[in-house]
C-alpha cells in the first residue's frame, strides 16, 4: 500500500507519455502516404503543399478532436459513475446523448442553417439538445426532492432517454432516405472535423468543464460510502452532486456537437483505468483523462486505415473494443 | 457536550420529533433507545447538524450546530451508519484516509500523519492486518470495525493540537443502529470494541438501537423515544425497567442483572395481552 | 490502373445486367398467365418507374405514386401511398390497383401484395443502363412496349450526341456530393465508381475521383478529398435536399478549408439542384447535360 503521491507519481506520467505518443503518431498514419519533409518544407506555399494539408487540415485537427473527445467523455463516464455510485453509468445515461441526438437529427432533417461562434449547424443543434435533455433532467430529480437524488436522477435519465428516441423515430418520419441514413452515420460518431472552429468552440466549455473536475475527486471518494457517510465527513453533497452533474453533462455535451454520441468510451476507459491504478478517483480521473484521448486518437487511427479508402464510423471500432469488455465486466460483477 | 435541547422537527406537516431534549456529557456513553418509527434516526441526523430544527436548538459545548461549518462540525463528530456498500473496490485503508476529508485543503494530499492516523485508527478497532485488503471482500462485522476505524480518523486531532499520538478525546462517535444487520457474534464484537474505545480511548458515544441487550450492556445512559416525545431518560439501571419496556414495545419483560454478563439482560415474554405473557 | 478496374466493374455490371435481364424474362415467362390483360390501374412508389410510365404514355394508367414523386406535374394529382421505408398498404389496395411497382428490397410489401394477388414490378436501382432495360420491361408489361423503345431510343441518342460532343476533351477529375452536413465539410457522402451517378458523370465527359471504390457511396473525409485532389466538384442535389438559391454562394466557400485542391483554388465547385440529378428515370439525359455544361462550359454555350 503506498501513499497516494507515490500512486500519482508513478501512474500519471506513463497514462499522459500514452496520450502524447498517440497524439504524435496518429497525425503520421492514415488512408494516404504523407511526405512528412513536403509537409514541413515552408518554401512551398500552403495553398498549394497538399502533403502539409493533409497533415495540418485534415489530421492534425482531427487527432486533437479525437483526444478532446475521448478525454471528455472518459473523464464524463468518471463523473457519472461516481455521482450514481454505479459503476455501469455512462455520460450518456442520463439522457445528454439523445437529447443531442435529437437536436443533430431535426438540424439534419431540416436543413437548418444557423451557425454560431465556428459552429454548424448541426454540432449547434445537438449542444442546445444536450442543454435542453440536461435541463429537464435536473428539472425533475430536483422537483421531488430537496437537493438531488441521484435514484431520481437516474430514472429521470433512463426515462428522457426513451421519450427524446421515440422523438426521434417520429422526425425521422420527416426524414428522405439519405437525411436519415445521414442521421444513423452521426449516431455512430465521426471525428473528421476537418478545421479547428469546432475544436475552439468547444474548448473553452470542456475547459469549464475540466476546472470543474478538478474539485470533484476527493468528494467523489467520499460519497461512494453513501451522502449520508460524505455528509457526516464534511462535504456538501448537494453541491458536491450538483457540480459533478453539470460538469459532467458539459463536457458530455460539448464532446458530443464535436463527434456525435460515440459509445463505450465513457465505460470501458474508466474501468480500465481503474484495473491498473485502483478506485482512488484522485488517480482515476486524471489518468482517465490521458487515457480516454490516446483510446479514442487509436480507434480513430483503426477507423480510418482498416478498410482505407472507406472509413469505419469511429464508434463502430470503440464498440467492437468496447462492447466485449462491457459484457466482461457485467458477468465479473455477479 | 452535545445538547438538543426542546427540539421539534418534521419533515411535512406531521412532526417526527417534538420537544425531544438529549444530552450527551464528555465521555458519555449514551443510547436512544426505541421502536422503529419513533424518530431515532432524525434525532442523529438534528444532532449531527444535517437537519435543521423547526424550533429548539442543538448545541456542541454550547455553540449553535448550525452555525458551525461543516468541516469544523465533521472533525468533532463521526457518524456509522447501520451498513456501508461500496460501488467500487477501494481498499481498507482508502476507506480509512477518507476519515481526514475534513481536515485537508481541497487539493492536499494525506501525508505520513495522516497514515500514522489510520494507522492507528486500524489498531485500535483490530483491524490492522486488513489494510491492503479491498473493503468490498469484508464481512460485515469487519466492514462495520474499518468504518469505526475511519470515524476514529476523522476525530483525531493530533494534528491540530501538535500531538503525535492518538488524540480522540474530543470527539463524538454518533451510531445509528451500528449491529442492526450483523449476526450476534459480530454483534458482541462490536459492542466490545465501542466499550473500550469509551473505557481506554475517552471517546464520546451516542448510539441508537432498538436492541435493548445492547443498550443495556455498552450504555451508561438511556433516552427512551416513543413517537418522537422522551419517554424517560437517564442513568441506565433506571430507565430500563419493565413498565418502561412495556410503554415502549407494548411488551412484558423481564430485567434483571446477570452475573455472568456483568450487566442488565432483557428476556421479553411476549406482547402485552397476549395469553400466557405473564409469567 | 484506375481505367482497368472501372472497364472491369463495367463489364461486371453488364454481366449482371444480363442476368437481371433474363431473371425479368424469367418472371414473365412463369407469371405471363396470371399478368394477363394490360393493366389499368398502376400504383407507384418508385419515382423513377413513376417518371417512366408518364415518358412511355402510360400516365393515364397510374393511380397513385409514392411520397418523393414530383415529375412530372400530374403526379400532384395523384394519391401518395408512402416511399421505399413507409408503403402504406391500406392506401394501396383501397386504390384497387392490378399492378404495383416497388423496389427491389421491399419484400414485405411484395409478398403482402403477392397475398392480395396483386402483381408486383420490382425495380432495381444500379447503373444507367438498368435505366433502358427497365423502362422496356414495365413497357412491355403496361402494353406500350414500341412507345418505350422510342423513348427509351431517344434518350439513348441524346447521351450519345452529348458523348460525342465531350469526347476527346480533358476529362476533369471531378468529385460527386451527393449530401453532407449544412455548412460544414462534415458527414460528406460522394459516389463510387458504380452506379448511377457515376455513370453520368462519365457520359457527361468527367473522371470520378472514386472510380476505383466499387460501391456506390463513400464517406469522403478530409483527408481523401485533399488526397484524390479534384479538379471539379459537383454537389447534386434533387428537391427533397434542395439548397436554396441565397445559400449557394456561402455552401460553396466551405470548401475553401481545403484549398490546395484544384477545384477549391480555381473555385471549379458547382451546386446543381435538379431532380433529374437524382431519379434515374427518362430525364436521364437532362442530368447529364447539366453536369456536362459544369464540366465543359466552352462546349455548352
Amino acid at each position: 500500500m503506498t501513499s497516494i503521491r507515490g500512486r500519482l507519481w508513478r501512474t500519471l506520467p506513463l497514462f499522459a507519455a500514452a496520450a502524447l505518443v498517440a497524439c504524435a503518431v496518429a497525425p503520421l498514419v492514415g488512408s494516404t502516404h504523407l511526405d512528412l519533409l513536403k509537409a514541413l518544407d515552408p518554401s512551398i506555399p500552403f495553398a498549394r503543399n497538399t502533403d502539409a494539408q493533409i497533415l495540418f487540415v485534415a489530421r492534425l485537427p482531427r487527432t486533437l478532436a479525437a483526444a478532446l473527445v475521448g478525454s471528455a467523455l472518459a473523464t464524463a463516464g468518471v463523473v457519472f459513475q461516481g455521482l450514481l455510485r454505479n459503476p455501469l453509468a455512462t455520460p450518456f445515461t442520463l439522457g445528454v446523448s439523445a437529447g443531442a441526438s435529437l437536436g443533430a437529427m431535426l438540424a439534419i432533417t431540416f436543413g437548418w442553417t444557423l451557425a454560431f461562434a465556428g459552429l454548424s449547424p448541426v454540432p449547434l443543434a445537438s449542444f442546445v439538445g444536450s442543454l435542453g435533455a440536461v435541463g429537464i433532467v435536473y428539472a425533475l430529480a430536483q422537483a421531488r426532492h430537496r437537493g438531488l437524488s441521484t435514484s431520481v436522477l437516474l430514472l429521470a435519465g433512463v426515462t428522457m432517454n426513451a421519450f427524446f428516441s421515440a422523438l426521434i423515430l417520429f422526425v425521422q418520419y420527416f426524414a428522405n432516405f439519405a437525411e436519415g441514413y445521414r442521421t444513423i452515420r452521426w449516431l455512430m460518431g465521426d471525428l473528421d472535423v476537418s478545421s479547428y472552429e469546432p475544436l475552439l468552440a468547444a474548448l473553452p466549455l470542456l475547459l469549464a468543464a475540466f476546472v470543474a473536475f478538478a474539485w470533484l475527486p476527493r468528494q467523489l471518494n467520499v460519497l461512494s460510502l453513501g451522502s449520508e457517510s460524505a455528509e457526516a465527513r464534511g462535504i456538501d453533497v448537494d453541491r458536491a452532486q450538483r457540480l459533478a452533474f453539470f460538469s459532467a453533462s458539459l463536457a458530455t455535451g460539448a464532446a458530443v456537437s464535436v463527434a456525435g454520441p460515440i459509445g463505450f468510451i465513457g465505460i470501458v476507459v474508466p474501468h480500465m483505468v481503474r484495473l491498473v491504478v485502483g478506485a482512488d478517483h484522485r488517480v482515476v480521473l486524471p489518468a482517465s483523462a490521458f487515457f480516454g484521448a490516446a483510446f479514442l486518437v487509436a480507434c480513430d487511427v483503426v477507423a480510418r486505415t482498416a478498410l482505407a479508402p472507406i472509413e469505419l464510423p469511429v464508434g463502430v471500432v470503440t464498440a467492437v473494443t468496447g462492447g466485449p469488455f462491457f459484457l466482461w465486466l457485467l458477468v465479473r460483477r455477479r | 457536550m452535545l445538547t438538543a435541547d426542546d427540539v421539534h422537527f418534521g419533515y411535512d406537516a406531521a412532526p417526527v420529533l417534538a420537544g425531544v431534549s438529549v444530552s450527551v456529557g464528555r465521555q458519555g456513553l449514551v443510547g436512544v433507545l426505541g421502536p422503529n418509527g419513533s424518530g431515532k434516526t432524525t434525532l442523529l441526523r438534528l444532532l449531527a447538524g444535517r437537519l435543521r430544527p423547526r424550533a429548539g436548538s442543538v448545541r456542541l459545548d454550547g455553540r449553535e450546530v448550525s452555525g458551525l461549518s461543516r468541516a469544523a462540525l465533521a472533525r468533532r463528530m463521526a457518524v456509522v451508519p447501520q451498513e456501508t456498500h461500496l460501488a467500487f473496490d477501494y481498499s481498507v485503508m482508502e476507506i480509512v484516509l477518507m476519515g481526514r476529508y475534513p481536515h485537508l485543503g481541497p487539493f492536499e494530499l494525506e501525508g505520513p500523519r495522516d497514515l500514522a492516523i489510520a494507522r492507528d485508527a486500524l489498531a485500535a478497532t483490530r483491524t490492522a492486518a486488513l489494510e491492503a485488503r479491498p473493503f468490498n471482500t469484508l464481512s460485515g462485522g469487519e466492514k462495520q470495525r474499518v468504518i469505526i476505524a475511519s470515524a476514529l480518523a476523522q476525530l483525531d486531532r493530533r494534528a491540530e493540537n501538535g500531538g503525535t499520538r492518538a488524540d480522540w478525546g474530543d470527539g463524538l462517535l454518533l451510531l445509528d443502529e451500528p449491529t442492526a444487520s450483523l449476526d450476534i457474534g459480530y454483534q458482541l464484537d462490536i459492542l466490545a470494541l465501542l466499550r473500550q474505545l469509551w473505557t481506554d480511548r475517552h471517546v464520546t458515544i451516542l448510539v441508537s438501537t432498538h436492541d435493548l441487550n445492547l443498550a443495556a450492556g455498552l450504555c451508561r445512559d438511556l433516552v427512551l423515544l416513543k413517537d418522537g416525545r422522551v419517554l424517560a431518560s437517564g442513568p441506565t439501571a433506571a430507565v430500563l425497567t419493565p413498565a418502561h419496556i412495556r410503554a415502549l414495545y407494548g411488551v412484558e419483560a423481564e430485567v434483571r442483572p446477570h452475573a455472568a454478563a456483568g450487566h442488565l439482560t432483557v428476556v421479553p415474554i411476549g406482547r402485552v395481552g397476549d395469553e400466557g405473557a405473564r409469567p | 490502373m484506375a481505367a482497368r478496374q472501372t472497364a472491369v466493374a463495367r463489364r461486371v455490371a453488364q454481366v449482371s445486367d444480363l442476368c437481371h435481364m433474363v431473371l425479368l424474362l424469367a418472371l414473365f415467362v412463369s407469371t405471363g398467365a396470371s399478368a394477363g390483360p394490360v393493366p389499368s390501374r398502376i400504383v407507384s412508389v418508385v419515382p423513377a418507374v413513376t417518371e417512366m410510365l408518364f415518358a412511355i404514355g402510360a400516365g393515364p394508367q397510374v393511380v397513385g405514386v409514392g411520397s418523393f414523386d414530383t415529375y412530372p406535374p400530374e403526379v400532384k394529382a395523384r394519391p401518395r401511398v408512402g416511399g421505399l421505408l413507409d408503403p402504406d398498404l391500406e392506401r394501396i389496395l383501397s386504390l384497387h390497383p392490378d399492378l404495383v411497382v416497388v423496389y427491389d428490397t421491399q419484400t414485405d410489401l411484395r409478398q403482402q401484395l403477392a397475398r392480395a394477388s396483386i402483381p408486383t414490378f420490382d425495380y432495381v436501382h444500379r447503373g444507367m443502363p438498368d435505366i433502358f432495360s427497365t423502362m422496356r420491361a414495365i413497357g412491355a408489361r403496361v402494353g406500350r412496349a414500341d412507345a418505350a423503345a422510342r423513348v427509351a431510343a431517344g434518350i439513348e441518342a441524346r447521351l450519345d450526341a452529348i458523348r460525342r460532343r465531350v469526347a476527346g476533351l480533358p476529362r476533369p477529375r471531378t468529385l460527386v456530393v451527393f449530401a453532407r452536413d449544412r455548412l460544414a465539410l462534415r458527414n460528406i457522402y460522394a459516389s463510387g465508381g458504380v452506379g448511377f451517378v457515376n455513370d453520368m458523370l462519365e457520359a457527361a465527359g468527367g473522371e470520378n475521383v472514386f472510380a476505383d471504390v466499387h460501391q456506390q457511396a463513400v464517406q469522403a473525409t478530409s483527408e481523401l478529398v485533399l488526397a484524390r485532389a479534384p479538379d471539379v466538384i459537383l454537389e447534386l442535389r434533387g428537391d427533397f435536399e434542395s439548397i436554396p438559391v441565397e445559400d449557394r454562394d456561402r455552401e460553396r466557400h466551405v470548401w475553401d478549408a481545403l484549398s490546395s485542391v484544384p477545384a477549391v483554388r480555381d473555385f471549379r465547385i458547382f451546386i446543381l439542384v435538379n431532380s433529374s440529378l437524382v431519379v434515374p428515370g427518362p430525364r436521364v439525359a437532362d442530368g447529364v447535360e447539366l453536369i456536362a455544361r459544369a464540366l465543359h462550359p466552352g462546349v455548352f454555350k
